[in-house]
């Protein structure tokens, strides 16, 4: 994976809360097909990171390039419009929808077809149409809900809810996919299928930024690891360095008692 | 194929009830596709859009009103007044879509209020324009294409309005648009990490409807060829809302028997029991919510799925 050019570029990523500096002065780079991890302790400014990534927030200073063009700042849909899906820590299904139409939801941006055409019904509005569920129910398949594709989306568990939060991002054809602390919540034999996935996907030559808590959900998954503090970056490497370097195990001891410790 | 003659044989249905009627049996009638019409726009506002907005009858009386003051103060021939005027509710709507479609449940629904408050103050104090309080009379439907369009000749006009609203409700619900709209309904923030751009698909949902409902009620100008504000005022808004939540807010189906549920049940109750007849909307209404807050539609949803699992027990 190394030597191919970053899809996305960040540099001096900050985020100021009145006088609090959640995120300060970072700098990553993540490539096609790669999966990096960002960890942290609590209130290290993970979630912030993600919330600017994803649009949520406005960074108070820094630069996001994706293919060389800058699109920090953007607001969520039009991030999520270059490629950038997301999933959600708290799942947020949409509740009326089956299973199916959550999925179909997540192809908003591949759609092509203008309301003109869909009012005349055009063959290719309705060969669009017919991909988009062609596509959610292949992804449905992926993450392993078949069994669920027509049922509500309140009869699900929180472990599927996560996986339909996974099918979901996936139908926008990302380029890049933001996990947010995808093991909270979860089973140890559900974190195991999700981790699969997750490799699945980076197989796709998606990349993948995972924002975690849990070391032991993260390590064996993840290519690289940034470690933050504190606001800033601390380590930079494959889990192997991370796992033995001290400024992590540092961070790490001050608040839970070391490096793979429950979360 | 087969959806196509489904849909000219509903449409014949309809088109022919008209002539079997007596003139009070017609009245009801067309007032009772107005309704229909009505409910089927703003089920897609309300129930799918999920945009609590109270401006729906406002904007049939935009239409009425307009098409009328355009035709008989403008001097315009119907077909551009009818043009001229559906234009202007598609501006009305987007004006008030724009400042509106940034707020959500009670404050949309407060700003909407206000609009359509303003709506009949204006039709109020119009002097000669609106008519006043009295309203606008002395006119009529001038012939189409040379007929002479009576009683029933109104009502094929309200049914084509129906039909053709239900139809574009119907294809753009189930595409990405109709998605895009229960999505925002459901959630927003996630609808928008989706790549939906919330604000714009409100926009269009709300213009869109409201426009449809300028149409309903320029037909309905022509009804008896009288408008005045009290038709147009928030009784009758609220009114349309119960229909929604009662037939099973979100179902198209549910919002039609909705509307004639209640308007049916408006006509008949009202001469017996007078103005409370509100009431029982009341107690209906509050009912409908504490058993099945998705309606009519939703028990009939909940007695199937019952039936399909009491099927397969007894299967296995």
């Amino acid at each position: 994976m190394t030597g191919e050019q970053p899809l996305i570029e960040v540099r001096g990523l900050t985020k100021r809360f009145g006088g609090l500096t959640a995120v300060d002065g970072l700098d990553f780079e993540i490539r096609p097909g790669e999966v990096l991890g960002l960890i942290g302790p609590n209130g290290a400014g993970k979630s912030t990171t993600f919330n600017v990534i994803s649009g949520t927030y406005q960074a108070s200073a820094g630069s996001m390039r994706l293919d060389g063009e800058e699109i920090l700042g953007l607001p969520p849909h039009r991030i999520a419009a270059r490629g950038i899906m997301r999933t959600f820590q708290h799942n947020m299904p949409f509740e009326g929808m089956s299973v199916a139409e959550n999925v179909m939801v997540g192809a908003q941006t591949t759609v092509r077809s203008t309301l003109g055409r869909i009012l005349l019904g055009t063959a290719a509005a309705r060969a669009e149409e017919q991909a988009i569920r062609a596509r959610a129910d292949e992804l449905i398949d992926f993450v392993g809900l078949s069994e669920e594709r027509d049922a509500e989306v309140t009869s699900l568990s929180f472990g599927q809810g996560r996986l339909l939060e996974t099918a979901r991002a996936l139908a926008g054809e990302p380029r890049i996919i933001l996990f947010d602390e995808p093991a909270a919540g979860l089973t140890p034999s559900e974190c195991d299928r999700l981790g699969v996935i997750i490799r699945g996907i980076a197989e796709r030559g998606i990349a993948v930024l995972l924002i975690e808590h849990d070391m032991r959900f993260l390590l064996p998954l993840a290519d690289r690891v940034i470690v933050l503090n504190f606001g800033q970056k601390i380590a930079d490497g494959t889990p192997d360095t991370i796992r033995t370097d001290p400024a992590v195990v540092d961070a790490y001891l001050g608040e839970a008692g070391g490096v793979g410790a429950d979360a | 194929m087969v959806a196509l003659m489904r849909w000219v044989g509903g449409a014949a249905v309809l088109c022919v009830i008209p002539f079997l009627l007596q003139p009070y049996e017609l009245d009801l009638y067309r007032k009772l596709l107005f309704w229909v019409a009505l409910a089927i726009s703003y089920n897609f506002l309300f129930g799918i859009s999920g945009q609590m907005a109270l401006s729906h009858f406002a904007f049939a009386g935009i239409g009425a009103y307009a098409v009328v003051i355009l035709m008989t103060q403008a001097g315009l021939p119907l077909g551009l007044a009818v043009v001229v005027a559906l234009a202007l509710a598609a501006a009305l709507a987007l004006i008030v879509a724009l400042a509106a479609t940034r707020l959500e449940g009670f404050y949309l629904a407060l700003a909407t209020l206000a609009f359509a408050q303003l709506l009949i103050v204006v039709l109020n104090e119009g002097g000669s324009l609106t008519g006043a309080t009295g309203g606008l009379t002395n006119y009529r439907l001038p012939p189409i294409f040379g007929f002479v369009i009576g009683g029933p000749g109104t009502a094929i006009i309200m049914i084509a309005v129906l039909l053709a609203t239900l139809a574009i409700l119907l294809r753009i619900d189930r595409s990405w648009f109709g998605r895009a709209c229960r999505a925002i309904r459901d959630n927003s923030e996630a609808a928008a990490a989706m790549g939906i751009d919330v604000a714009r698909t409100k926009t269009i949902a709300f213009t869109t409807t409201s426009v449809m409902a300028a149409a309903a009620g320029m037909v309905y100008a022509f009804f008896d060829n009288t408008v005045n504000p009290p038709v147009f005022g928030i009784d009758n808004a609220i009114m349309l809302l119960f229909m929604v939540i009662v037939g099973g807010s979100g179902s198209h189906l549910g919002a039609i028997i909705g509307a004639v549920l209640l308007k049916l049940s408006q006509d008949f109750l009202e001469p017996i029991v007078g103005h409370y007849h509100a009431l029982g909307f009341g107690v209906i209404v509050v009912v409908a919510i504490l058993i099945q807050p998705k309606g009519l539609i939703g028990m009939w949803d909940q007695i199937r799925a019952r039936r399909v699992a009491a099927r397969k027990r007894a299967a296995s």
